[in-house]
C-alpha cells in the first residue's frame, strides 16, 4: 500500500523568511546564488515498503525526520527526489486542528474537515451525532471556532479525526487532549481507530506504547533509516545505541515542523 | 475497499513523481487529467470554501448579500455623474450608464479574483501546511465565488436598467459564453498572480497598481471614440480589450459579435489559461515550503 524508493526531502531554510523581489534582483545582479538560504536534507534515501495490515512504529531522536516522514506520506510535503506511492485513504492525525477555519462555527468546520478527508455532507451527517456526543460540544455547535477554548478545540478536532475509518492512519505522538476523563476516553478511541485501520504508522517516543501497538519498527536518525524489523528488536537496538542509562526524553519537543 | 462500511469517494493513489518512470519532462495532458479527477474528488471542499466565504464576507453586515448588488449600483451612479457631467462625454447619462455597466461588471470580476488569488495560497497556510489538498482549489474557489457574485449583479443591474432603456436583445444569450471565456482568462491570470505572490510577497503591492493602470488602459469608463481613430487599433494590444469589447457589443450595442472577436477572445483565454496553469504547476510542489 505504501512504497517509498529512495525518497529524499530537502528543506531550504530562508534566514529571511520573505525572500523579496529586491533581494532576488540583487542576487541575480551580483551573481550570487541564493544569498540568504541554506538547505539541509530532512530525509535522504528512505526505502520503505509497508503492506496491508502492518502496524509500524517510527522511532528516533528529536529532529530525526520522523514527523517529516509522516508529512511526506500524508502528501503535505512533496519529496525532492525518489519515488513515492501511497494507496488508500489517509487519516493524518499529525497535527491538531488541521483544516479548521476559525471564522466558522463548529458544525461548519466538521463538514469542512470531513470534505478534506473525502466525505461529503451527507456522509458526514450520519457521523455528526457521534462527533458531538464524543466531544461533548453539542451546545457550542453554532459558535465560531475562534471563541472555543484550546481544550474544546482539541476535543473537537480529535473527535472528527477519529470518526472516520481510514485505510492508512498516520499518528504523531500528539494527543494530549483535554482533561483526565477525556484523556481516558481518547485513549480508548485511538485504540479503536487503530483497530479499524488497515495500516497504522505511529511516531512516538513512548517505547512501551510502540511495543504494544506495533508489529514493526523503523528507527530513523538524521533522515536515514538505521534499522527496520520487528518492533522488539528495533527498540532494543535503539536503546543500545542511545545507551540504556540515558533517559529517553519524555514528550515531544517541537520537531522539524 | 471491501472492509469499509461506508466508503467515500475513492481515493486516488498518491504517486510521486506523478508520471512514474516515463519520459523526462512533464506530460501536461496527464497532468490536466489528474488534476480534474482530483478537483472532482475534492469538489465538496471547493463548495465548502465558496459557501463559507460568502457567509464570512457578509456576516454581521446589516444588508448582507445585498451589498453585492448595492455596491456596484452606487459605484455606477457616482461614475455616471462624474463622467457624463464633469468630463462631458458625448454619450448621454443613461446611455453612458449602460456602457459603463457592461464593461465594469466583468472588470470587477477580474480585479477581485486576481487580487484575492494572489494571497489565496498564503492565507490558506493553515490548511496547506497541515493536510494534503490540491492547491488549484484555492484560486479556483476565488474565481467561482467572484464569478457567482458578478453574474448575479450583472442580472440585477441589467433588470434595473430596463426602465432606463436597456433592451432585451437576442444577443444577450451570448453573455454566459463571454463570461465563460473571460473566466478562463481571469483564471490564468490568477494562477500566475498566486504563484508569484507566494514566492515574492512584494508582488502584492505592485499588483494593485498594475491592475489600476490596466483598468485605465482599457476602455471601460471612457468610450473608444474618445481616442483619435488612428490610435484606436492600439487597444487590441491590450489582452483584456477583446473581452470587454465582447461585453460592450453584446450588452450595450445589442448586436452579434463578429467571429473575429469571438475567436480572438477564445484564443487569448486559452493562451493565458495555459500559461497560468503551466506556471502554477511548475511551482506547485515548492509552494508549501515558502509559507
Amino acid at each position: 500500500m505504501i512504497e517509498l524508493r529512495g525518497v529524499s526531502l530537502r528543506f531550504t531554510t530562508y534566514n529571511d523568511k520573505y525572500y523579496s523581489l529586491k533581494r532576488a534582483c540583487l542576487d541575480l545582479f551580483l551573481r550570487r546564488e541564493g544569498s540568504n538560504q541554506s538547505s539541509f536534507w530532512a530525509l535522504s534515501g528512505i526505502d520503505l515498503t509497508i503492506g496491508r495490515g502492518e502496524r509500524v512504529g517510527i522511532l528516533g531522536p528529536n529532529g530525526a525526520g520522523k514527523s517529516t516522514l509522516l508529512r511526506v506520506l500524508a502528501g503535505i510535503y512533496p519529496p525532492s527526489g525518489g519515488r513515492l506511492k501511497v494507496e488508500g485513504r489517509i487519516a493524518p492525525l499529525i497535527e491538531m486542528g488541521a483544516g479548521f477555519n476559525y471564522e466558522l462555527s463548529g458544525e461548519d468546520n466538521i463538514y469542512l474537515n470531513g470534505a478534506l478527508l473525502g466525505f461529503d455532507r451527507r456522509q458526514m451527517r450520519t457521523r455528526i451525532d457521534r462527533i458531538w456526543e464524543f466531544s461533548g460540544l453539542r451546545e457550542f455547535s453554532a459558535l465560531p471556532l475562534k471563541y472555543y477554548s484550546s481544550g474544546m478545540l482539541a476535543r473537537l478536532s480529535f473527535a472528527v479525526a477519529t470518526e472516520i475509518d481510514p485505510d492508512i492512519l498516520l499518528l504523531d505522538e500528539t494527543l494530549s487532549v483535554g482533561d483526565a476523563t477525556f484523556k481516558a476516553r481518547a485513549h480508548d478511541r485511538i485504540m479503536s481507530v487503530i483497530d479499524r485501520s488497515n495500516v497504522v504508522i505511529v511516531v512516538s517516543h513512548d517505547m512501551d506504547a510502540l511495543a504494544r501497538i506495533c508489529t514493526r519498527g523503523v528507527w530513523i536518525d538524521r533522515g536515514v533509516v538505521q534499522a527496520d524489523g520487528p518492533i522488539g528488536d528495533v527498540i532494543e537496538r535503539y536503546y543500545q545505541h542511545v545507551g540504556e542509562t540515558q533517559a529517553i526524553p519524555e514528550g515531544q519537543v517541537a520537531e522539524a515542523a | 475497499m471491501a472492509t469499509q462500511v461506508s466508503s467515500p469517494t475513492a481515493p486516488i493513489p498518491q504517486v510521486f513523481p506523478p508520471d512514474g518512470d516515463g519520459l523526462p519532462g512533464v506530460n501536461w495532458f496527464a497532468a490536466v487529467l489528474r488534476d480534474s479527477r482530483e478537483l472532482y474528488r475534492y469538489r465538496a471542499v471547493l463548495t465548502n470554501l465558496v459557501a463559507q466565504d460568502l457567509r464570512v464576507r457578509y456576516q454581521r453586515s446589516l444588508l448582507g448579500f445585498m451589498w453585492t448588488l448595492l455596491n456596484p449600483i452606487l459605484m455606477m451612479a457616482v461614475m455616471s455623474v462624474v463622467f457624463s457631467t464633469i468630463f462631458q462625454f458625448k454619450k448621454g447619462g443613461v446611455d453612458y450608464a449602460l456602457y459603463l455597466f457592461s464593461g465594469m461588471v466583468p472588470w470587477t470580476l477580474l480585479n477581485m479574483t486576481v487580487t484575492e488569488s494572489s494571497t489565496c495560497i498564503i492565507s490558506n497556510e493553515y490548511l496547506i501546511r497541515k493536510i494534503y489538498i490540491p492547491k488549484l482549489i484555492f484560486p479556483l474557489s476565488r474565481l467561482m465565488l467572484n464569478a457567482t457574485m458578478q453574474a448575479l449583479s450583472m442580472v440585477a443591474l441589467f433588470l434595473l436598467m430596463v426602465p432606463m432603456g436597456a433592451r432585451f436583445t437576442p444577443s444577450l444569450v451570448l453573455v454566459p459564453v463571454g463570461l465563460l471565456l473571460f473566466a478562463g482568462f481571469v483564471m490564468g491570470l490568477s494562477l500566475i498572480a498566486a504563484t508569484i505572490n507566494t514566492f515574492y510577497r512584494d508582488f502584492g503591492h505592485l499588483l494593485s497598481v498594475l491592475i489600476q493602470a490596466w483598468y485605465f488602459a482599457t476602455p471601460i469608463i471612457y468610450p473608444i471614440e474618445s481616442l483619435p481613430e488612428e490610435l484606436a487599433w492600439r487597444f487590441w494590444l491590450n489582452p483584456a480589450y477583446a473581452f470587454i469589447r465582447f461585453f460592450h457589443v453584446v450588452i450595450y450595442e445589442g448586436g452579434w459579435p463578429s467571429w473575429v472577436l469571438v475567436s480572438s477572445s477564445a484564443g487569448i483565454a486559452a493562451v493565458v489559461l495555459g500559461i497560468g496553469y503551466v506556471t502554477f504547476k511548475s511551482y506547485e510542489d515548492r509552494l508549501v515550503f515558502r509559507l
